[in-house]
């Protein structure tokens, strides 16, 4: 079970957080959600699709590590065979919460930590606060990454809701066969669709273009192609 | 004769005007360059009735096909998913006593029937529930599908409840702003013929003569153009369906998210029978019986008590009572004019009959829409025919729910069972399913409008006796039968970890909203 608590540079200066890569970490899942803004570098290593939050419906983005739950297959040990890691891996164990600051209801953004978290302990890794108190030049680059995410987030669902107005989003039929003969169909995933999006007229396309949508959209397409490789790392398992 | 069909004229501004309009107009904007132009008269005075506030699965294929996004619909019309009827004390009348007409068919419907591996069975268990897994979740109130469903797709099969008054305004938004639909509003004076005899406008107090080549008759049950104009002969059911009187009310609900129903209610009384219908914001609750065999202070007494207020408590909510006259015209299409609606016919609400005969005639009109005026005989001869056809079935379908009784408690139900009240149709269907349970072939059309699965539903539900084949059942028959429950079974286990409440739902809905893939 996730403990989530502010961050308080009294009660945790000395926790340390281990970053190495690892199962241990629940870094075994074949699904990360991810921003439009990381597209450009996690296209060149994963597929990244559109997927339906069951809570709500809505669409958000994630990057496709492995065909099974739990199944990454860029994960062999502590290593995480690939140049770019998603920044949700990379904010791991932080989180960004809200405390209320006014009766008003206005909100001040504040860090929090899963001290459960097998990462959180005060024996190895990185240091969060220096001994006088200040973020460690750690903690500084996790602050970065989270304030990312956060403003990431509500652009990527403003992305992907003019995508789904537009019709742009549909289901891939996603089957695939292993080298041992097995095959499998996924379902729930989704992309866009590369015919309308080359039927668009002018004033669309302009209008998609000038937010970065247009781009963003045939990275997402593209990306789709990336599922050969994920069949080949899953072959060479069972090899 | 070989003009043209290029303009349609509705007259009539209620759910049956404006499903027909939106049918239409969506369906020549896709197929014609030049689309036939569709035009909505409206009385500003004429308040529209506002029935049918329950429907059939096919409207999700009528609202798609219109283009309308059913995120939309649910939270302008306070919609409610239905997944089918509960018929309360309609067969022996005790308190206890119930059974579910539920939308999804039984388990491999299309190829077996497992109604005589239940019959054989102990009956220990419901039809419905041995068949199917609907009954279940209407009785846990679960909702048919999750927020992840695309829109207009279903985990289990559903219709809605809806609020009519909204739903017509609704449509009328979306036909005249998405469809061009043109819509005026006037009160029509008179009706000028051509020397043919066919109408070629209508007369109207502030908007001049609307002319058209095609005329829809969706006036409600004045029936404006088929019946005072042309005279066309009303058909009286009377004999049949005794149902004549409507006292209909709208109950609050106790608090804005208490559990919403997710199936209409229909619990039969002394003298007919009360619907309650769950929508977002009320419940639509009425009473309808028939006159001859018992008067207005009985019927809101019953009503009362059913809603357990006292009758003062009833009287402000503001009882509304409609008289209902079952039956239907001789005919539907006559010359360029062509009756939808309660101007076609109204039997009584059981089964929500109204509204898909509204969507199938649209359909009919539409897919068969005549090119010239010399086709439109031809056109017209077999929508009444077919329409004809259906009007029989229906009546048949709407009396087997009352000639199944064993209620003996008042002479409604007594008469209701006398021999002379049932059609010679019927009679020859329960003679042959006193021998074999209802199957597909038993009907003769391909688009039925209640299929033989319905038929299934109310004959067991109602505790019907269909005997045994004489040469019995095969081991590989009773291998397959088994394998379709344990089919049915696994699918309402998934069903009931992946659903929840109706409410919960429908608030998600509201708030999120539902994607179109």
């Amino acid at each position: 079970m996730a403990k989530a608590v502010a961050l308080n540079n009294e009660r945790h200066r000395n926790l340390r957080v281990i970053t190495k890569r690892g199962a241990e970490y629940g870094e075994n899942t074949n699904l990360v959600p991810v921003i439009a803004d990381e597209l450009r570098n996690l296209v060149l290593e994963y597929p990244v699709c559109i997927t339906k939050n069951p809570n709500n419906g809505q669409f958000s983005l994630c990057a496709l590590l492995g065909f099974e739950p739990d199944e990454n297959l860029f994960l062999y040990g502590d290593e995480w065979k690939a140049e770019y890691l998603p920044l949700h891996i990379r904010r791991q164990p932080f989180m960004v919460g809200h405390k209320k600051t006014s009766a008003e209801g206005d909100t001040e953004a504040l860090i929090i930590i899963d001290t459960d978290s097998e990462r959180v302990q005060e024996k190895e890794g990185e240091r969060l606060f220096n001994d006088d108190g200040s973020k460690s030049s750690y903690l500084e680059e996790v602050t970065v990454i989270l304030s990312q995410l956060i403003s990431g987030m509500t652009s990527t669902s403003a992305f992907l809701k003019y995508l789904a107005e537009e019709d742009l989003i549909e289901p891939v039929q996603l089957s695939v066969r292993f080298s041992n003969g097995e095959q499998k169909r996924y379902e729930g995933l989704y992309t866009v669709n590369d015919e309308k999006l080359q039927k668009l007229d002018a004033a669309r396309l302009v209008s998609m273009h000038q937010r970065g949508y247009l781009q963003a959209a045939y990275w997402l397409s593209a990306s789709m192609g990336q599922v050969r490789k994920l069949i080949a790392l899953k072959n060479d398992l069972i090899k | 004769m070989s003009q043209p069909v290029k303009s349609v004229v509705i007259l009539g501004g209620g759910t049956a005007g404006w499903i027909t309009a939106g049918t239409l107009a969506a369906r020549f904007k896709r197929d014609q360059a030049e689309p036939v132009s569709v035009t909505l008269i409206e009385s500003p005075n004429v308040p529209t009735i506002g029935v049918g506030e329950g429907t059939w699965p096919t409207m999700r294929n009528t609202l798609k096909r219109m283009g309308v996004r059913e995120t939309d619909f649910i939270r302008e019309c306070n919609v409610g998913f239905k997944q089918g009827a509960k018929f309360a004390r309609w067969s022996t009348g005790a308190k206890e006593d119930f059974y579910y007409h539920p939308l999804v068919l039984p388990e491999g419907f299309n190829s077996h029937n497992l109604a005589p591996h239940w019959l054989a069975g102990d009956r220990s268990v419901s039809f419905s529930n041995t068949v199917c897994p609907q009954e279940a979740l209407c009785q846990r109130n679960l909702a048919p599908k999750t927020i992840d469903t695309p829109e207009y797709a279903a985990i289990a099969n559903y219709a809605y409840h809806l609020d009519a008054g909204k739903f017509s305004r609704f449509l009328q938004e979306h036909c005249t702003e998405n469809l061009g639909v043109r819509h005026i509003l006037a009160d029509v004076s008179g009706v000028r013929e051509s020397e043919t005899g066919d109408i070629a406008a209508l007369q109207t107090d502030t908007a001049g003569e609307v002319s058209g080549d095609l005329f829809i008759d969706c006036s409600g049950f004045r029936s404006k153009l088929l019946g005072e104009h042309f005279g066309i002969p009303f058909h009286s059911c009377k004999s049949v369906l005794f149902i004549d009187t409507a006292l209909a009310v709208q109950v609050p609900y106790e608090h804005e998210n208490s559990p919403m129903a997710t199936h209409t209610i229909s619990t039969a009384q002394s003298a007919g029978w009360i619907w309650d219908i769950g929508l977002q914001n009320r419940r639509g609750v009425g009473h309808v019986y028939s006159s001859a065999h018992s008067d207005e202070s009985s019927a809101y007494r019953e009503l009362a008590s059913y809603l357990n207020m006292s009758e003062p408590q009833l009287d402000e909510l503001g009882v509304r009572k409609i008289p209902i006259v079952p039956g239907h015209r001789e005919k539907f299409w006559h010359r360029n004019c062509v009756a939808v609606g309660l101007s076609a016919g109204f039997l009584e609400p059981l089964e929500s009959s109204a509204l898909v005969l509204v969507e199938i005639s649209a359909n009919m009109i539409a897919e068969q829409f005549p090119a010239s005026r010399a086709a439109m005989d031809v056109v017209a001869r077999r929508f009444n025919e077919s329409f004809l056809y259906r009007w029989d079935r229906i009546i048949d379908f709407l009396k087997l729910h009352y000639v199944l009784t064993k209620r003996k408690d008042s002479e409604f139900w007594l008469d209701n069972c006398d021999p002379v009240s049932v059609p010679d149709s019927l009679k020859e269907l329960l003679t042959l399913w006193r021998y074999q349970p209802p199957w597909h072939d038993d009907f003769d059309r391909a688009v039925e409008v209640f299929p033989a699965a319905s038929y299934q539903y109310v004959l067991y539900g109602m505790g019907y006796e269909t005997k045994p084949r004489p040469g019995g059942i095969s081991a590989p028959n009773l291998e397959m039968a088994a394998q379709l429950f344990e089919q049915k079974n696994r699918g309402l286990e998934k069903m009931l970890r992946l659903l929840q409440p109706h409410r919960d739902l429908i608030n998600k809905i509201r708030k999120f909203g539902l994607q179109k893939i």
